[in-house]
């Protein structure tokens, strides 16, 4: 199948390079040409030219902003994706922002799924990412052999946007139980604990979790090179809060743990590891 | 002077009806017809746009809901401004969306100051707003026989946008304020105390506040009638959130307010006072 891939960053490369291996034929365009060197694939001069070309387009990029303006914007994909071809947007963004781009698309026959993904950069690269996809189930049945050459877990979740509000929620759980495991070391090392034997006692039991063993490793290995770009996080943070806020829902512990994102970033740490929340309770 | 007021709702009205009072040549414009008659009957002229408003006129006030209404009204206010307008936005809106609005004007020619206000309903009407603005000296100069028709504590805080900071300030401290009265009665009231006493007795103290004074009263009362209705007072905490999370600023306990007020307003509480925050406070800890 001739597949279009756009944003071919630390997550969107090798999620190109699994598509292309199975046997695809792979068409790219980047904003910064260079990001596209070296892979087996035609470069496009515009997301248009690239949209003509294909029968799917996967998009990885950072904000709604961005999704909205190389899908709608000028020498978009919509000028080019003919009717009965789907794009599939595996960025993080806005519930209101992935319906809306669904919605414009559609009136040119064109199907759009909001396929967000979880397990970060080595997910990409193993290809195990978690895919919540959000849209018309036929359409996602029809790409799903695509999907299968990126992630193991592939739910379908309900109509157009549900997929960024599951995404929102793994957002939420994940940042929340760094907050926790950075909290729980930093109380460790401040009563002159073994930070590593804390962890290390912890994985056994009710508290044993993913982020506990992933970022809490870093914690204690004092680690802070992202893996995910705190910056990202604090960005879906934004999403998340803007949610709870159209539904008229409390979230006091999201609404706190934002603001320690918030000064992550005052710290001039947003492009180190989430981990680095730890060292926002460590300032003085 | 003469003077076009834009936006007539609860605010507008009673603040367009105070510079008549102050012997100004006042038109007006609402986007509701029926809301200009009040003003009409005091001896205004009714426009039929903001541009049409604006055309001839030496200063141009705006009171609307929020910024995608008061940039809409002011590309307007544009578009019929004569050279040498100053146009004043005294609505409650984003510093970044006044300062974006302040340089589109700037380019058609147009002086602008954010100028929002703190006092409520019961300050428009009696002409005793605090208003905060922001903008160039000159601006300020031209529109401050204005302001003194409508507010008593008329501060010149700093460059386009300051207004607006200082509003989004205003709104932490009276939310957070509300909050704290309406967490510490309830807290007297689950250990049995008598609120109205305990009241009493912090009036005298450094937890003296002129909400513990006022709205402390009124949570008293029960009287949750706005004054402030609290979905507006969600919508600012809001734009203090939006612009923290822009700056990376971390501010917790806004951010624990800004939450209570959200679920009031998702809980059918947003057209009652701000003070019905009491009412959630007792619904949580199972007192209501």
């Amino acid at each position: 199948m001739k597949v279009g891939f756009i944003g071919l960053g630390v997550m969107g490369r090798p999620m190109a390079l699994h598509l292309q291996r199975a046997g695809h034929a792979l068409f790219v365009w980047a904003r910064r040409p260079e990001t596209s060197e070296g892979l087996p694939a035609t470069v496009c001069a515009t997301p248009a030219e690239l949209g003509r070309a294909c029968e799917v387009v996967f998009t990885v990029i950072t904000g709604s902003a961005d999704v909205e303006s190389v899908a709608l914007g000028p020498a978009g994909l919509i000028e080019g994706m003919a009717p009965g071809s789907v794009l599939i947007d595996c960025s993080t963004i806005a519930p209101d922002s992935a319906r809306r781009i669904a919605a414009r698309l559609g009136e040119n026959g064109v199907a759009m799924l909001d396929a967000p993904v979880s397990g970060g950069a080595q997910g990409a690269i193993d290809a195990t990412l978690a895919i919540m996809a959000g849209g018309d189930v036929a359409v996602l049945e029809r790409v799903r052999p695509l999907l299968e050459c990126l992630g193991k877990r592939i739910v379908h979740v309900g109509p157009n946007g549900a997929g960024q509000v599951a995404k929102a929620c793994n957002q939420m759980i994940m940042v929340a139980a760094i907050q926790a495991a950075a909290e729980a070391m930093r109380l460790a090392a401040a009563a002159g604990v073994d930070c590593g034997k804390v962890k290390a006692a912890l994985a056994g039991g009710s508290a044993a979790s993913k982020v506990l063993d992933v970022m809490g490793e870093r914690m204690v290995q004092r680690d802070f090179t992202a893996g995910i770009e705190a910056r990202l996080h604090h960005k879906d943070y934004g999403i998340v809060l803007e949610a709870a806020r159209r539904s008229g829902v409390p979230m006091p512990l999201t609404a706190a743990v934002g603001q320690q994102l918030n000064a992550l970033m005052a710290q001039g740490w947003g492009r180190d590891d989430t981990a680095s929340l730890l060292r926002v309770l460590e300032v003085q | 002077m003469r003077i076009a007021f834009l936006g007539l709702g609860i605010m507008g009205r009673p603040m367009a009806l105070n510079l008549i009072k102050g012997g100004h040549a006042v038109t007006v414009w609402a986007r509701r017809a029926e809301s200009m008659a009040p003003l009409l009957n005091a001896g205004a002229i009714g426009a039929a746009s903001p541009a049409d408003a604006a055309r001839g006129q030496e200063l141009v006030i705006s009171m609307v809901a929020d910024a995608p209404d008061v940039a809409e009204v002011m590309r307007g206010v544009a578009a019929g401004a004569e050279p040498g307008l100053v146009a004043v936005d005294m609505s409650t809106i984003a510093p970044a969306a006044a300062k974006r609005i302040g340089e589109e004007l700037a380019a058609a020619g147009v002086d602008f100051l954010d100028a929002p206000v703190s006092g409520g309903e019961v300050g428009a009407i009696a002409g005793t707003l605090s208003i905060m603005a922001g903008g160039s000296e000159a601006a300020f100069a031209r529109a401050r026989p204005a302001f003194e028709c409508m507010g008593k504590n008329v501060v010149h805080v700093g460059a386009s946008g300051a207004g607006q900071v200082t509003k989004a300030a205003n709104q932490i401290v009276t939310g957070m304020g509300v909050l704290a009265v309406a967490e510490a009665y309830a807290f007297a009231a689950k250990n049995g105390v008598d609120c109205g006493k305990v009241r009493e007795a912090l009036l005298g103290g450094f937890a003296y506040s002129k909400i513990l004074e006022n709205h402390g009263q009124r949570m008293l009362d029960r009287n949750f009638k706005p004054g402030f209705k609290s979905w507006m007072h969600e919508k600012d905490l809001n734009i203090v959130m939006q612009t923290a999370h822009e700056l990376g600023l971390c501010l917790p306990g806004s951010a624990a307010t800004a939450q209570m007020f959200n679920a009031m307003v998702g809980s059918g509480l947003g057209e009652e006072d701000s003070i019905a925050v009491l009412k959630l406070l007792e619904k949580l800890s199972g007192q209501a």
